[in-house]
């Protein structure tokens, strides 16, 4: 038990901490919670927990700015809360070092998959990062630069294989379309949403089944991408 | 300085019409002068009243009653025996002499005061127009703004103003010049207060040559600034009103959308309550498939539920103005694809078809705002038309905006509530038949404008359509052309 992941909950919403707080202790994690930004603040540098779930909306501090402060002293993985109309908000969290988001409401499955991922992505900083990404009948391999549709090698050019290969490492995250923008293209494109919508697209053509519906990249409306991969 | 100088000029004007009376009588004088021996004294008198009369006629009683004296004298002088001196030898000439100077005087006085009753006369008729023409002006102007112009334009053209200022005062103060630039330095000759029963509205600042206002004027632009001073109450007390009526209204909307919000929240609480409590309950066990079902139904609901949220709050902020759209240059099939597929386990009755060309250029747009579009329309497509039937999205580009067509096999709408269907709370059928806040198609329209398009209803052969455009060209640029690297690695 004492070695079980260390989950700090900053929310002011005495249900929704009740709820979470339930399920996580539920599925064997340890739990800490915190309804202002100042206690969650003083909670993460006293425990120093595995992951944050925060709430933007706080009553005594902006949610961005506790995510700032935590990113001045700590690595360890941020998923913000928000409800629904403050894309801006969640933007700029992200951007300010948040992990990755939940609308309000959510469903339990997306919270669990969503720290989840966040805490395979902190323990893997440390460690060595899995080279071979799999997702349905795709395969990537980071180290070799190939990528394949069942037993079939997929010719992506030279942008598009950057592209996916820094979705595919960040499997399971979001990410925004500044980051992937300065990633791929660099920082003096970070405005140019515009490649994004019509690379993903020339992808999604290339690797998913239907490219209308895709399966493996998600479209996060008014954020930017979510790479899935096999768990 | 300059109304010195205005000053100078009246009194140069008064001297010059004694000047003209005097020339006129010098040059009378020199003909008669001329005549002498012909013309009786006598006659010379009674020619004499000729000048003095049309001279009085011009220009009033105290030329008139000078140029009587000055010709007296010249008759004297010139025409009365001994010539050249002003002393009388015959008793005749004593009594034509005086009674000369008793008509003529006579005359003058008469002559001026018909002039100076016809002056009185015509400035009163004038006073009675302008005041005519100020009240029929202002009777049916219910706007602050168009009084205060007619009323500095009047004042202005009575006073024969160089400039005026009109200030009014209250809640929403706002000043009118005429003419049209910044006012004299030099401080205003004449304010004059705006008032009414309950106060001083403002005031009316008057830059003019003749600083001098005489009591007719006086009494002229009490009678103005009076009239103004009730246009304007008139004109605020309207607006107060319609304010009144704007408030009434939206409280009206408002207990409209409290009373359908509050019912449409209570049926998915009903559910969400009923399936929970007796899941608590125990009343079903735990491995019986209603378990799944009630749960199912909770999870479903509560999604309702959310959605009914975020419709009013689209609402609220349309209604607003807060609806801003953050575009940016979006690919349409992209959108469409992650609505049907969010949509999908309510399109299972149905069939949704795709009909969008690959070669549409990327539109700007709000993504999240669009999605919200076509999540509206193809959901109210879903909801009325028959199960099996098909739903179609097409899309195409017509000039320089793109059109968009959502349409179904449902039920059509009567024409003359084509347009109504995107109002408010409207419904085609009963409200109790069909879910929904009757908020979903206003918020497309809100949504739609916002972006600069257009959107409508039309019937067609087998069902209904919704179309909308959508302008291509974002702040005068036209969708990019992206240079792509085809190269394989």
């Amino acid at each position: 038990m004492s070695n079980a992941p260390h989950i700090l909950v900053i929310d002011d919403e005495r249900q929704i901490l009740r709820a979470i707080r339930t399920i996580l202790t539920e599925k064997q994690f340890r739990v800490t919670t915190a309804s202002r930004g100042e206690e969650g603040l003083a909670l993460a540098a006293a425990n120093e927990p595995d992951l944050v779930i925060l709430d933007l909306g706080l009553p005594d501090m902006d949610g961005v700015e506790v995510c700032q402060r935590l990113r001045e002293w700590t690595q360890t993985p941020i998923i913000i809360l928000s409800v629904r109309d403050s894309e801006r908000d969640k933007v700029a969290a992200l951007d300010m070092g948040a992990d990755d988001y939940l609308t309000k409401p959510f469903g339990i499955e997306e919270l669990l998959a969503r720290v989840r991922v966040a805490l395979r992505h902190s323990s893997r900083m440390q460690g060595t990062q899995s080279k071979v990404v799999n997702a349905g009948t795709i395969t990537i391999d980071l180290a070799f630069h190939i990528v394949k549709r069942g037993d079939e090698e997929v010719k992506l050019t030279g942008r598009e294989y950057k592209l996916l290969a820094y979705l595919a490492s960040n499997h399971g995250r979001v990410l925004t379309h500044q980051s992937i923008l300065t990633h791929v293209w660099g920082p003096e494109d970070a405005d140019h949403t515009e490649y994004l919508r019509v690379y993903m697209r020339q992808l999604r053509k290339k690797l998913e089944l239907d490219p209308e519906r895709p399966q493996y990249i998600l479209t996060e409306p008014g954020i930017g991408y979510r790479f899935i991969a096999d768990e | 300085m300059n109304s010195v100088n205005m000053q100078n000029f009246s009194f140069l004007s008064r001297l010059w019409q004694y000047l003209i009376a005097f020339l006129l009588i010098a040059s009378v004088t020199v003909l008669f002068f001329a005549l002498r021996d012909v013309l009786d004294t006598t006659l010379i008198a009674l020619l004499y009243l000729i000048p003095l009369g049309i001279i009085t006629a011009y220009w009033g009683l105290g030329p008139g009653i000078t140029s009587a004296l000055i010709t007296f004298l010249t008759f004297n002088y010139f025409f009365i025996q001994p010539y050249y001196t002003l002393t009388v030898h015959r008793p005749a000439d004593v009594v034509i002499l005086m009674v000369f100077l008793i008509v003529a005087i006579v005359i003058s006085q008469l002559v001026g005061r018909a002039q100076a009753g016809l002056a009185a006369a015509t400035a009163r008729e004038r006073e009675a127009t302008q005041l005519y023409e100020l009240s029929t002006a202002f009777a049916g102007l219910p706007n602050d703004h168009a009084i205060v112009q007619i009323l500095a334009k009047q004042v202005y053209a009575v006073a024969q103003g160089e400039y005026v200022e009109l200030n009014v005062t209250g809640a929403h103060p706002f000043a009118y010049r005429l003419p049209e630039i910044e006012p004299p330095l030099r401080s205003p000759e004449l304010i004059i207060p705006i008032e009414a029963a309950r106060g001083v509205l403002g005031e009316i600042r008057l830059w003019r040559a003749a600083p001098v206002i005489s009591p007719r004027e006086k009494r002229l632009f009490q009678t103005f600034t009076s009239q103004g001073a009730l246009a304007l109450e008139r004109a605020w007390l309207a607006q107060a009103e319609s304010r009144a009526r704007v408030l009434e209204e939206s409280d009206q909307l408002k207990s409209a959308i409290l009373s359908s919000v509050s019912h449409e929240l209570r049926t998915p609480l009903s559910t969400i309550k009923a399936a929970a409590s007796s899941l608590r309950g125990k009343q079903v066990s735990w491995d019986s498939p209603a378990r799944t079902e009630l749960i199912a139904a909770i999870d479903d609901e509560a999604d309702h539920l959310n959605m009914l949220v975020g419709n009013l709050l689209d609402m609220s902020r349309i209604e607003s103005g807060a609806l801003k759209p953050k575009r940016e240059w979006n690919i349409l099939p992209e959108i469409i694809g992650s609505v049907l597929a969010r949509m999908k386990h309510l399109a299972e009755e149905h069939q949704i078809k795709v009909d969008v060309p690959e070669s549409l250029p990327l539109v700007p747009v709000d993504y999240v705002q669009m999605e919200q579009v076509f999540t509206n329309l193809v959901s109210n497509s879903l909801k009325y038309a028959p199960a099996n039937s098909v739903v179609c999205i097409r899309a195409q580009v017509e000039d320089e905006s793109i059109h968009v067509q959502v349409s179904n096999q449902g039920p059509q709408v009567p024409p003359q509530d084509l347009k109504r269907i995107f109002d408010k709370f409207y419904r085609i059928t009963a409200a109790d038949k069909v879910t929904g806040t009757g908020l979903g198609l206003s918020i497309c329209k809100g949504i739609i404008e916002a972006h600069g398009g257009n959107i409508w209803a039309e019937n067609i052969p087998d069902g209904l359509a919704f179309n909308f455009t959508l302008p291509l060209i974002w702040d005068g640029a036209r969708p990019p052309q992206l240079p792509m690297d085809t190269e394989a690695e």
